[in-house]
């Protein structure tokens, strides 16, 4: 009824702009911070395009599904209570909630309920999971085995925990981006506690053996933690088979709310952290601070989304990235695949161009909201250190090209992406003298380059 | 007991699946429009062949509800469309 009015009022009135309080605290908005041209397409730092891009970095992060949102909608309404209230509805109805979120957050995690606890983010979740294991185990434990190609947050933690005084053993990788088994076996140590290895790498999208991993632990009997951000909701995750004591998760990468994450911690053998977040003893005492509603029952309809829909986005997902590979490797050579084939996450395409310059690839690439190699991991031009860790060439590094296939991407999405990217990287090829010779036949590393 | 809900007859199925393309072709987004279209599509081609009456009647309740949820959300997201529309939808 309310929105039988709602949408008859829409066709009355056009653009809503006096409803906005934003513009109705900005009479006239600052030229810097007003980018967009009426109608005309977008002009910003420089770049003018037509229209939106289209969005290919689900790694980065996932739009909102509607369901998810219409999920969250009535908490940032009406039902705002603060869910640690005991005594009145409004926090009754708000702790119903996030508790009901917490049982969707642990089916898709074949976890219990309670061993959920939420946090902001995996970020969180992951300084939580390091730092506070280690800190808690800190009279007998003084080791920590962790991989090069660990987002940064766990290397960043590991970091601080050596200038603490604790060892830090970085497993190297495969040029498949996999982990070494056996060199993992011969690091472990009597006084390792914790292993952490992530379980999709965010940049490369290699799924790890977390099985056999988790076996190893279990026969040294030291704690497994996996940063399962970019997995969860995308492959099938059972914590019982993979013998994981603590794993990370994030809200905005299966198309969730941002600014939430959980961390799931194992109760049988019981695992213990020191809690990173004093204050109130909020979620069991181990992350005080109010619970945001909204956000955790967005998240519970996100997991309980993916669970319904993983085999058909998957299949989904896997027809559109082999569409994209075929169609760029129909029309371009020199095109390489950045870590392993065949143990690789579906949305996840990561790859280099040879003979092309990564930051002009990119800047002809307006139209395609893609992520490059360098640019996730930081402001400085440096080439990723994933990609490095894979033993990739510098110049092969400096031309990746991140590709986040999602729920929401359309096939034609994919076909204008292919024509983009090809075009671009054959304009740049074309004005490549490098190109050339290679095209003649001439060996580009056995050149003695003149010194000046 | 089970409810002695009657299965949805042929009519009001058709009914349903055209309001979901209907509310889907209202999205202001071009993804969640092209998305919403593609799987209630689906969807109803999957369960074209269930014989089981609860679970007919389980899937049309679920329909019901989805729509609903399009609905509201179709209003919600035309609220704050953004002015330029995605390259997709501008002709290239």
């Amino acid at each position: 009824m309310a929105s039988k009015h709602l949408t008859a009022a829409l066709r009355r009135t056009s653009p809503f702009r006096s409803f906005s309080t934003a513009a109705a605290t900005t009479a006239h908005p600052p030229p810097a911070a007003e980018p967009y041209d009426d109608g005309e397409g977008i002009s910003m730092k420089g770049v003018k395009i037509a229209g939106r891009p289209l969005y290919l970095d689900m790694q980065a992060t996932s739009p909102l599904d509607p369901r998810v949102h219409d999920a969250m909608l009535p908490y940032n309404l009406s039902r705002y209570g603060n869910p640690h209230s005991r005594t009145h509805l409004y926090g009754w109805e708000s702790d119903a909630a996030v508790e009901a979120a917490r049982a969707q957050v642990a089916s898709l995690i074949n976890a219990s309920p309670k061993e959920i606890v939420f946090t902001s983010g995996a970020t969180e979740a992951n300084n939580i999971s390091v730092k506070g294991v280690m800190n808690f185990y800190k009279d007998k434990k003084r080791h920590v085995i962790t991989t090069q190609t660990e987002h940064k947050c766990v290397l960043d933690s590991c970091r601080h925990l050596q200038q603490q005084g604790f060892d830090v053993t970085y497993l190297p990788v495969g040029p498949d981006g996999l982990v070494d088994l056996d060199q993992l076996r011969s690091a472990v140590r009597s006084n390792t506690g914790l292993v952490s290895v992530m379980m999709v790498n965010n940049e490369i999208g290699v799924i790890q053996p977390m099985e056999e991993i988790g076996k190893i632990c279990k026969e040294f009997n030291v704690p497994l933690h996996t940063d399962a951000a970019q997995a969860l909701g995308k492959i099938p995750i059972d914590v019982e088979k993979m013998n994981v004591s603590l794993m990370s998760l994030s809200g905005h990468k299966i198309y969730g709310p941002k600014g939430v994450g959980a961390l799931y911690m194992r109760r049988r053998p019981r695992i213990r952290v020191e809690p990173q977040m004093n204050g109130g003893g909020q979620e069991r005492g181990i992350r005080s601070g109010t619970v945001p509603t909204p956000l955790v029952v967005g998240m519970g309809a996100a997991c309980e989304l993916a669970m319904r829909e993983m085999e058909y986005d998957e299949r989904r997902i896997n027809k559109l990235q082999e569409r994209l590979l075929n169609g760029i490797r129909a029309r371009l050579d020199g095109v390489v695949v950045n870590g392993s084939t065949e143990r690789r996450y579906v949305g996840n395409l990561n790859l280099s161009f040879a003979y092309v310059e990564g930051e002009s690839l990119l800047m002809g690439l307006k139209e395609v909201a893609v992520s490059s190699g360098s640019a996730c991991t930081s402001a400085s031009l440096e080439p990723s250190y994933v990609l490095r860790a894979l033993g990739v060439d510098e110049d092969m590094a400096h031309t990746s090209i991140r590709f986040g296939i999602g729920r929401f991407t359309t096939e034609a999405e994919i076909d204008r992406a292919i024509e983009l990217t090809v075009n671009q990287v054959e304009k740049l090829r074309e004005m490549s003298p490098l190109y050339e010779m290679v095209k003649e036949g001439i060996d580009i590393k056995s050149i003695q380059w003149t010194q000046h | 007991m089970t409810s002695a809900v009657p299965p949805p007859v042929r009519s009001e199925v058709l009914l349903l699946f055209r309001s979901l393309l209907r509310t889907s072709r209202e999205f202001a987004d071009y993804n969640i429009r092209e998305y919403t279209k593609r799987r209630t599509i689906d969807a109803f081609r999957q369960n074209r062949d269930l014989s089981d009456p609860s679970a007919v009647v389980a899937a049309f309740s679920d329909g019901k509800s989805q729509l609903e949820v399009a609905r509201r959300q179709v209003i919600v997201h035309s609220l704050y469309a953004p002015k330029v529309k995605s390259v997709m939808e501008i002709k290239h």
